[in-house]
């Protein structure tokens, strides 16, 4: 995984993320232990506890129908869940270009059944 | 418009024509894609395994989803693969396609589960996505005006299609230490970037009028940008394979593989010298079974034949009737000035369709788009369509007073814009947008300098103007062969851009340098006017804004984007 | 490991011998490069190969060659294509005839490369099924490319019928 996806803090929180393994799509860790397509699902954990959430979650991928996961840094004074880094804020919210692909968007959920 | 799939494009023109062994070896490779997918969704292949696989597909998995690279081989497509395409941007995707700077398309928003469906449609219109990613030989690129250029004095794309067919699943280099990028021109001028490639091929008639090439070889951009050496000139075509094969072999055999980043040809020949690199060419080329990898004049003629050649004749008056349209039209004539290219045959030329209109995404286009491309490209230029390196689609044989009624079309359609080789020209990365790798985001900066310098008549008053964007090091956009290029950095998980002056990848192929520290995302739009303006202050004559610079050197730019800050 | 030769699990005839045991006489072996000389020294002349590693050049086998009856290459991982070249010059550089093994974890997805550039046999992960390697080898009809094994030519350019 890119160093640059696992730059945290020892302080702070994180949430977790990943890709599912049969659209690609990105998806995020919810406090029910499953995935969410909406980063405001997400269960945020404490930066000390986060790695050994990451790993637990990374060793049953497989069974869970995702690939490459990896912890995402929170933005702390942002209102509500936002990631720190731009590239995160674009996995979470979608490419700045294309408004209308932003997870949620009404074409996301017309393309292709 | 058609939903139903085209089946056999005929005849082929500008591309080879599938026979049934070459339809039926796509469709194996299909099967093998469906059962590595099978394979991989059932757990018996991991990711780690099944990436390189995948990757040899042209599946990537990147920010938001999938993306499926399509290989568009030397550049040619025909209407009814142009259609497919549509389709499969209608269906699988998001209604969009994206050209890249090496020839292929891009979907954004690809299922895992149904690539292997796509690949069988692509098949059905003899189309595929091998090897547009992996550690293996690319996609072969090549001059976009190939077969039309008046300048050309050999069409690369016989050989192009050669060498595709010969590195299609080699058994030896389908694991190398990293991707190897082949490119082919038939032109002295250089349009293909040769020297920034893995190997460059510039082909000519030999004295025999079979072709000889001149091998360049170890260039690149990515983080260490090298132009290539010369390795070997007026090699014969009967040794062309021979010779690629030698060069492959030693790369393979002695090219690093504990350092992805200096895995690349290019670290060799340096680590190595020239000198004993070509030493290691010349005794694999001695050891080899030469017979074996002769390429006789009668493989060369059969492969040819595959290609249908159009039948080109214009009306005696052709020119005088583009030219009237010209005088009445002068928005026409802005096009013709900057769309346009000299064309081999009297009568006809080339028309370039801008993929770049104003605040528009470099290279994208819609699906509508890519039909009304196909639809025209048969009224107009015997169903041929070329993809450019510079994310552009060009139609190469079109009848000078059909050219006006071409433009009409275009200009319908929106794809219309006069800015082909200006500032508004702007080759981008997908950058942070869609891409994983990426620092910062390319598009909003070419988006930004689009709706700047919008305005056609400033446009042309600056000239011929080369602007590359690259979202990262890896140099997708080819920032360091730009007149102006563009790097994102990431700081702090923020973007900033970094510029680089004087880059070409043309016969001046030049590495562009570093004009100073990089700046923050909402100040580089701003620097790069200052640039223009300060090119406009000290320029002589028709001087190029590269040219200025390089009589000039930095200083003068220096002082414009960074003194005021 | 189970040995694959022909898309069948072969008893495997020959001891691979670390670098710090002895060579036993009277049995098919396989030493390092290093101790080639001592190994062909034993009493009675039983079956030599060799192990390569990734990095070594096979030209350094040259005088030897035609003494060993095999040679094994190593992917030491399934990206690493070094034995690739190693096994194409093995056969077209010096027209060794014997047994080149594969070992390392390559996939059955890389079978037929091996087989095209003149590897003969492979050791497959314990339990791994070798029907997904034949069906590997048997999924192509056809080449692009001239190979060691001299395919017959498939209508024009360098197209090879491949007989599974």
């Amino acid at each position: 995984m890119d160093v640059r996806n696992n730059r945290r803090t020892t302080t702070g929180s994180s949430v977790v993320t990943a890709n599912r393994l049969l659209d690609g799509r990105i998806v995020w860790l919810t406090d029910q232990g499953t995935w969410s397509g909406d980063i405001a699902h997400a269960e945020v954990w404490p930066n000390d506890r986060v790695e050994s959430v990451i790993a637990e979650t990374a060793r049953d991928q497989q069974e869970q129908g995702v690939v490459g996961v990896y912890g995402v840094q929170l933005d702390d004074r942002a209102a509500g869940i936002c990631p720190l880094t731009v590239r995160e804020r674009i996995r979470a919210f979608g490419p700045t270009v294309h408004p209308q692909f932003a997870p949620g968007a009404p074409q996301e959920d017309n393309a292709h059944v | 418009m058609s939903e139903t799939p085209v089946t056999v494009p005929a005849p082929a023109v500008g591309r080879y024509a599938y026979d049934q062994v070459d339809r039926t070896f796509l469709h194996e490779r299909v099967e093998q894609f469906r059962d590595q997918v099978a394979r991989r969704i059932s757990g018996e292949l991991s990711e780690d395994q099944f990436k390189p696989l995948r990757l040899m597909n042209g599946l990537y998995l990147q920010l938001h989803a999938y993306m499926l690279r399509v290989a568009i081989p030397y550049g040619m497509l025909g209407a009814s693969q142009m259609r497919e395409l549509a389709h499969i941007a209608r269906t699988y995707d998001r209604d969009y396609g994206h050209f890249t700077t090496r020839q292929n398309i891009q979907f954004n928003w690809i299922r895992l589960e149904d690539t292997p469906d796509i690949l069988g449609r692509l098949a059905g219109v003899d189309m595929h996505a091998i090897q547009t990613s992996g550690n293996c030989i690319r996609n072969v690129t090549c001059d976009e005006f190939a077969g039309a250029a008046a300048d050309e004095v050999l069409d690369p794309r016989i050989h192009a299609e050669i060498l595709r067919q010969w590195s299609t699943l080699h058994p030896e280099f389908s694991f190398l230490p990293r991707k190897f990028k082949i490119a082919i021109t038939g032109s002295p001028h250089d349009r293909v970037a040769a020297r920034f490639h893995d190997i460059g091929l510039i082909a000519r008639p030999g004295d025999n009028g079979r072709a000889v090439f001149d091998v360049y070889v170890g260039g690149g951009l990515g983080r260490t940008p090298v132009i290539g050496v010369l390795l070997r000139d007026s090699l014969p075509e009967e040794d062309l394979l021979a010779w690629l094969e030698a060069i492959v072999r030693v790369y393979n055999a002695h090219g690093r593989r504990d350092n992805m980043y200096k895995a690349r040809i290019k670290i060799l020949v340096q680590a190595l010298g020239i000198e004993r690199f070509r030493e290691e060419v010349d005794a694999e080329f001695a050891q080899m079974d030469r017979a074996r990898y002769r390429l006789e004049p009668a493989i060369v003629d059969a492969i040819r034949a595959r290609f249908a050649v159009p039948d080109l004749h214009a009306p005696a008056d052709a020119a005088t009737r583009m030219n009237d349209a010209r005088t009445r039209v002068p928005a026409f004539d802005r096009w013709v000035r900057t769309n346009t290219h000299p064309h081999r045959v009297a009568g006809f030329i080339s028309a370039v369709i801008s993929l770049k209109p104003d605040e528009g995404i470099p290279g994208d286009v819609t699906a509508d788009q890519m039909d009304a491309i196909a639809d025209i490209s048969e009224r107009y230029s015997f169903g041929e369509i070329r993809i450019t390196h510079m994310q552009n689609v060009v139609l190469g044989h079109v009848r000078q007073d059909q050219l006006h009624a071409l433009w009409q079309e275009l200009l319908a359609v929106g794809l219309a814009t006069p800015n082909i080789g200006l500032i508004g020209d702007i080759i981008a990365c997908p950058g942070l947008d869609y891409c994983s790798l990426a620092n910062a985001r390319s598009i909003p900066i070419a988006q930004k300098l689009s709706a700047r310098f919008a305005d056609a008549g400033l446009q042309e008053r600056i000239g011929a103007l080369r602007i590359n964007i690259s979202g990262c090091i890896n140099a997708c956009g080819h920032h360091h062969a730009g007149h102006i290029g563009i790097l994102g950095v990431d700081k702090r998980g923020e973007e900033y851009f970094q510029l680089t002056l004087g880059g070409s990848g043309e016969n001046d192929a030049a590495i562009g340098q570093i004009l100073g520290p990089a700046l923050p995302e909402d100040e580089t739009v701003d620097a790069i006017a200052a640039l223009i303006d300060a090119y406009l202050v000290h320029r002589r004559d028709d001087e190029r804004f590269v040219d200025t610079y390089r009589r000039l050197g930095a200083a003068v730019f220096k002082d414009a984007v960074y003194a005021t800050a | 490991m189970p040995l694959l030769e022909n898309g069948r699990i072969v008893a495997d005839g020959w001891t691979d011998v670390a670098d710090d045991a002895p060579c036993p006489d009277k049995t098919a072996i396989i030493v390092s490069p290093d101790r080639l000389e001592e190994a062909l020294a034993r009493a009675e002349a039983a079956p030599l190969g060799v192990r390569l590693a990734p990095e070594d050049d096979v030209a350094l086998l040259r005088t030897i060659l035609p003494r060993l009856g095999l040679v094994c290459v190593n992917f030491p991982t399934f990206r690493d294509g070094r034995a690739f070249t190693q096994a194409r010059a093995l056969r077209e550089h010096l027209h060794f005839t014997g047994e080149i093994r594969a070992t390392g974890p390559a996939l059955p997805d890389q079978y037929e490369f091996m087989l095209r550039c003149g590897i003969t046999t492979v050791e497959i992960p314990d339990g791994s099924d070798p029907a997904i390697w034949e069906k590997a080898h048997r999924r192509f009809t056809v080449a692009y490319q001239p190979s060691v094994l001299h395919e017959k030519a498939q209508g024009f350019g360098f197209r090879r019928f491949l007989d599974a």
